[in-house]
């Protein structure tokens, strides 16, 4: 699991270049100003392409957080 | 590239400071293209360099070319899909499929392209534009089965190729090629939720090629090539001159292919040279065989003996002029191929693959990538004919480059001094020329545009002619007036110019058409600018490793010698505008 939360990490560095390390965890689409909806299409596809899954149209209504993102990988997962 | 990895390269940049403008104009929004679009461009740039890519509104193609016009940009991206042509041709749009609205597209796509082609001349007269065609199919409403073109796709097809000809022909347009781009192109999921047509390795895969053809190396020069089982199967020394083929009958046809190349390269104006380990009477009866594929008198020279192949190469260089880094050397043995690129690290060697006909198609794409170039210019057709002019002069005298011998070659110095941005062949000198090169500073087209636009800018464009042939526009110097004072930012010759005292010529015509007293250098030694360092010297100019430097009117005139040419002057005026 904890290889997920790192991974979702870079992606949130990658697209959030700005970013403190420690904000990542708390990131939200209203905390955090970048988060726009361009933001959001690119890093929901980083984050996509990483994991290799499928987002449905829904998803990138869904998912606006960190932890919400973490969450939906994990139970996406083999393992979750 | 993935979409990751282009962000971790941005990234890694971040810290290069403020980077060259491009601009991406397209309809649907950027999104991933932009990102992978500025990945790839950074790969094509010095480290240090960064890269600030600009975008418009999503919807607006013209707008954002008519944007880009505007922008400080140095070069465009154009990117274009059916539905900036007419929307009903994309999948956001509900204008209907009827048959009086595709009568309509029909007519619209007309009056678009009309457009489109205002906008984008505006655009390449301010930069380089690269234009990717609509990559995305179009929507189904032909009234055939998917497998058969339907007339009226068809005729939007022809509507499309007819507008990219005419585009192709404007200065500074760069149509890309559509066959090289991958599958699966749309994603709809994300068009219809985003605004982005594109799946990410299409995205990719067009980022690429619009970096590659945006930022295209510099072309090739020379190719040498070898002879036997490289231009003709068989080893001509043991099997004859009617032994050696390269027929479709004796199952020999890669190696016409490969001649046949070798024609193409030479009409673009790239030097062709042999170097075979052969009897040169032996070499000279094959080349004269009625039934080659191209010209052989377009090899010059040809290097046949039992010597070591770096040493014949050593000799075309030197007739050629040009260093090994801008030469091409194919041949089908291994171990001559590592002896020629220890000898000249710089070189690029091929090989000849023989007996593998696939690999041979695959050379030739590779050959056309190595020599290809925007644009053809006249200089490039007659490359080839002044090489051979300039060893001849050398043959005639041992001291060629005498002023009393240069007076006997009835040569003229025509001397442009006016500015037109539609002719390439000026920056193409300035971007090329390492030899006679005042400091190596490169320009873009973009940068090149707006010089070119300002009041106090000087542009010289040398041509020459003597009684052995035109050479074509060879020199170039760009600078700017300050009252008495000409300040020169770049002065280049090509190498096919040396010995003919045209640098000489060109100070003394600026000196009379600027009427300034003295000219002011922007000076910088570099690992290949020998020639001009030794002219500075003759010059009595003092150059250290860089910086300005300075020679007066009457400096010049003390020093300059004789000048053996007759000069004219095109346009007598330095700031035309």
């Amino acid at each position: 699991m904890t290889n997920i939360k790192d991974r979702v990490t870079v992606c949130f560095s990658n697209v959030f270049p700005n970013i403190r390390p420690e904000e990542i965890p708390g990131a939200s689409t209203t905390s955090l100003a970048a988060w726009d909806s361009v933001a959001h299409v690119t890093l929901l596809s980083s984050v996509a392409e990483e994991f290799g899954v499928d987002l449905e149209v829904e998803d990138f209504d869904d998912l606006v957080s960190y932890a919400l993102i973490v969450d939906y990988l994990e139970k996406k997962s083999p393992n979750g | 590239m993935t979409l990751n990895q282009a962000l971790a390269i941005i990234n890694a940049r971040r810290q290069s400071g403020e980077g060259d403008v491009y601009y991406l104009a397209c309809g649907f929004e950027p999104l991933h293209l932009g990102t992978l679009l500025k990945a790839h461009l950074l790969q094509r740039l010095p480290e240090q360099r960064n890269v600030d890519l600009h975008h418009g509104v999503y919807g607006d193609l013209r707008g954002n070319i008519d944007a880009a016009a505007q922008s400080p940009a140095i070069a465009a991206a154009v990117v274009l899909e059916w539905s900036d042509i007419d929307p009903r041709l994309g999948l956001r749009s509900a204008g209907g499929w009827s048959s009086e609205a595709k009568a309509d597209i029909i007519r619209n796509c007309l009056q678009s392209y009309t457009h489109l082609e205002t906008a984008i001349e505006r655009l390449a007269a301010r930069m380089p534009v690269a234009i990717a065609p609509p990559s995305l199919p179009l929507p189904p409403i032909g009234n055939t089965i998917r497998s058969q073109s339907s007339p009226l796709e068809l005729e939007l097809e022809q509507q499309l190729a007819d507008c990219l000809l005419r585009l192709a022909r404007l200065s500074g347009v760069r149509i890309l090629h559509r066959q090289p781009l991958e599958r699966p192109w749309l994603d709809a999921k994300m068009e219809l939720l985003a605004g982005f047509p594109y799946t990410v390795p299409f995205a990719d895969a067009l980022a690429s090629s619009l970096a590659g053809v945006l930022c295209q190396p510099a072309p090739k020069k020379g190719l040498i090539t070898d002879l036997d089982d490289t231009l003709w199967s068989g080893l001509v020394g043991e099997v004859g001159v009617e032994g050696v083929s390269w027929s479709q009958e004796r199952h020999t046809q890669a190696h016409g292919l490969y001649q046949q190349m070798l024609g193409h390269l030479a009409s673009c104006g790239v030097l062709l040279a042999a170097c075979s380990k052969n009897e040169m009477s032996t070499v000279e009866t094959a080349l004269a065989r009625k039934d080659l594929f191209f010209n052989p008198e377009s090899l010059f020279p040809i290097c046949a003996n039992w010597g070591p192949k770096s040493a014949s190469i050593a000799r075309i260089l030197q007739t050629w002029n040009i260093s090994a880094d801008a030469v091409v050397f194919v041949d089908d043995n291994l171990m001559e191929l590592e002896e020629v690129q220890r000898a000249y690290p710089g070189i690029t060697c091929l090989r000849f693959p023989v007996k593998d006909a696939a690999a041979v198609w695959n050379l030739l794409g590779e050959l056309r990538d190595l020599f290809g170039k925007p644009v053809l210019t006249e200089e490039d057709r007659l490359r080839q004919a002044s090489i051979r002019a300039s060893a001849q002069i050398q043959e005639m005298s041992e001291n060629a480059a005498s002023p009393e011998f240069l007076r006997t070659l009835q040569g003229t110095v025509t001397l442009d001094w006016g500015v037109d941005s539609s002719d390439k062949r000026p920056l193409d000198l300035i971007n090329k020329t390492n030899q006679f090169n005042l400091n190596g500073l490169r320009i873009g087209e973009g940068e090149w545009n707006r010089t070119l636009g300002a009041n106090e800018t000087v542009l010289a464009v040398a041509s020459y002619q003597d009684k052995f042939g035109p050479l074509g526009k060879v020199a170039v110097l760009l600078g700017s007036q300050h009252g008495a004072t000409v300040k020169v930012s770049h002065w280049v010759m090509s190498c096919r110019a040396f010995s003919r005292r045209l640098e000489h010529h060109t100070l003394d015509a600026l000196f009379q058409q600027s009427n300034a007293e003295e000219v002011e250098f922007d000076f910088q030694a570099t690992e290949r600018n020998q020639p001009l360092q030794e002219f500075f010297h003759s010059l009595g100019i003092s150059a250290k490793t860089e910086g300005r430097c300075r020679i007066s009117r009457s400096g010049f005139l003390e020093r300059c010698g004789i000048l053996p040419h007759q000069v004219s002057n095109l346009t007598n005026k330095l700031t035309p505008k």
